[in-house]
């Protein structure tokens, strides 16, 4: 409690703090906690002290990298929403954390990052234009491929083959899921009664993406937004813990005012990137110009493509002598 | 399948009602089968027993290569074939035999969630303990898994079973953990059901539910199945109204029905714990 702890996140977007359940996850059970910590928003694993983001950089244990972990941690340290649950609340928690890593987060890695549509025009478009160059040109395919593996091995290779059944059984399966979510919450502030718990925190990181991004193949989001009090759930959550900080002020501002804030924002790094380019470009020209001989330095004459008119001068004029 | 193919075998399926010659498919009962099978089947049995539909087990080597998900159990029913419990539990109540009917919106949701904790905690913690723990894996499972086949098949078929097995413990994370983190969950997992059950005698009123057979089958078998060491069955043990429930259902439904594979109490490799 000594010294503050240290939250890498990826950055926010979208309207939300961070755009990764994961790291939405910590972040909100911190903000229901109030642990003091430093937050910082980076847009490459690369910058986080582990590789992976979240990370927890704590003063006496190292770099903590699982947010289950990241979260025993802020428990240990006495940062615990879960003090006044019963111990049934407890169990129903265990119980409906696995119901939502077994049923719905799957199903939501495929709308994010295998669905084709949603993919290509939306989660990648996000990341590359947020990582900076040059990590966006192979980041996101690699993490596609590593979500994509983790869904073949829970999943079975017969269900990613067939896309129908895939959609069908799946996604149906993770509708229900929400609609027993809807069902449990009822007309709750929170799970379990007025004040919010570990369980909120994680049923809030995995909808509020799948609410608030705006995706071209949005069936299962259609769902969601057809169960009113989930919305209101993870409107509400949002506007009481994350007032100032909702996405990113690049995203949110200009879109009221107009493209030109964006514009203006982005103008810097622009320019300094046209210059790059053009700089790399003509360093190449001239290297190999050099390397290839066309052009040499040697002492006194231009060149070899410019010394013949000049010696056929001097000789004319030689001959004319 | 097409929606209208699948509408069409549902009407199928509910046409029908239920055989005198169903049966169920598991590996050989003494010599090959793994604690994980072994309590899939076990918690299809006991949910089958529930509905009061009669169910023959028959005992094949290769169970699991006949299997449409390459799971066990499986049943074959009429001319259908279904695998694992919750697909089972979906036809049977195409067939109109459902022991969830009678709960309301919020207990569904919370036995659906209890189920996806057995799933993901007991069953990923067999699935370990059997596949990732090295002195389990060299003495009990390598022997057990390849025993019908020849040398070399059965050592090939058991190093590429547990390649499997650990490509996907890593998937989902469970790679890194340690036996000690592993025995913390089944002892966290088996906390929540003795709090959820607390002093009922089924999870949900007086009536079982695909729940308690779920629960029932994973337990028992952890109970009397002889493993290296104790630590898991001890972790189990801890709660006495979790041994109650299985003792309760092993005698309300399992006690004087003859199977063909092997009864229960007739576990000769097994401890039999509950005597």
């Amino acid at each position: 409690m000594a010294a503050p702890m240290e939250l890498f996140c990826w950055a926010g977007g979208w309207g939300l703090p961070s755009v990764d359940p994961d790291c939405l996850a910590v972040l909100t059970y911190a903000r229901f906690t109030g642990a003091p910590l430093k937050v910082h928003r980076v847009t490459s694993p690369w910058r986080s002290p582990s590789g992976h983001l979240p990370a927890l950089r704590t003063q006496d244990e190292g770099t903590i990298s699982k947010p289950q972990q990241i979260i025993t941690h802020l428990r240990k340290q006495k940062y615990n929403a879960d003090y006044d649950l019963s111990a049934t609340q407890s169990a129903d928690t265990l119980a409906f954390v696995s119901l939502l890593e077994e049923k719905l987060l799957p199903v939501l890695i495929h709308t994010f990052w295998v669905d084709a549509k949603n993919y290509v025009e939306h989660t990648r478009k996000w990341y590359a234009e947020t990582i900076p160059f040059p990590l966006n040109f192979f980041l996101p395919n690699a993490m596609h491929k590593r979500h994509l593996e983790r869904l073949q091995l829970m999943w079975g290779d017969d269900y990613m083959e067939d896309e129908e059944r895939l959609e069908k059984e799946l996604y149906r399966e993770a509708r229900e899921c929400l609609t027993l979510l809807s069902q449990r919450l009822g007309s709750q502030k929170f799970f379990f009664g007025d004040s919010p718990a570990s369980l909120d925190a994680l049923v809030f990181s995995r909808l509020a993406p799948l609410l608030k991004a705006k995706l071209p193949n949005g069936k299962l989001q259609q769902h969601l937004k057809s169960l009113q009090n989930l919305c209101n759930y993870c409107t509400s959550i949002l506007s009481l813990y994350f007032p100032w900080d909702r996405g990113d002020p690049l995203t949110d501002a200009p879109r009221a005012a107009g493209t030109d804030g964006s514009e203006a924002e982005e103008d810097p790094h622009k320019w300094r990137k046209q210059l790059l380019s053009v700089l790399v470009g003509l360093v190449a020209m001239l290297g190999y110009a050099f390397l290839s001989g066309i052009v040499s330095i040697q002492r006194g004459s231009v060149g070899p493509a410019g010394r013949q008119p000049i010696t056929l001068e001097e000789e004319e004029e030689e001959e004319e002598e | 399948m097409s929606l209208v193919a699948e509408a069409f075998v549902t009407q199928l399926a509910a046409a029908e009602p239920w055989p005198e010659n169903a049966a169920l498919y598991q590996q050989l009962k003494e010599e090959q089968i793994l604690l994980s099978d072994n309590a899939s089947s076990l918690a299809v049995q006991a949910f089958l027993q529930m509905c009061n539909l009669p169910i023959r087990v028959i005992c094949r080597a290769n169970a699991e290569y006949m299997s449409p998900s390459g799971k066990v159990p499986f049943i074959h029913v009429g001319n259908q074939v279904v695998s694992e419990l919750g697909p089972i539990v979906q036809f049977v109540k195409a067939k109109g035999h459902s022991l969830s009917d009678g709960l309301d919106e919020v207990q569904k949701a919370e036995m659906k969630a209890y189920m996806e904790l057995v799933n993901n905690m007991l069953l990923t913690a067999e699935l370990y303990l059997q596949w990732c723990d090295d002195v389990t894996v060299e003495e009990i499972t390598h022997p057990r898994y390849g025993s019908p086949y020849p040398w070399p098949l059965n050592r090939i078929l058991s190093y590429q079973k547990q390649w499997e097995v650990r490509r996907k413990m890593k998937a989902i994370g469970w790679a890194g953990k340690t036996l000690e983190q592993v025995l913390e969950d089944v002892d966290q997992c088996c906390h929540a059901l003795s709090q959820r059950l607390g002093t009922q005698p089924y999870f949900f009123n007086k009536q079982p539910t695909e729940l308690d057979a779920l629960v029932f089958g994973h337990l028992f078998t952890i109970l009397t199945t002889q493993l290296i060491t104790d630590e898991l069955s001890e972790k189990v043990k801890n709660y006495s109204n979790l041994t109650a429930f299985c003792r309760r259902i092993e005698q309300q439904y399992f006690e004087g029905h003859d199977k063909d594979c092997s009864t229960i109490a007739a576990r000769s490799s097994k401890k039999s714990l509950l005597r």
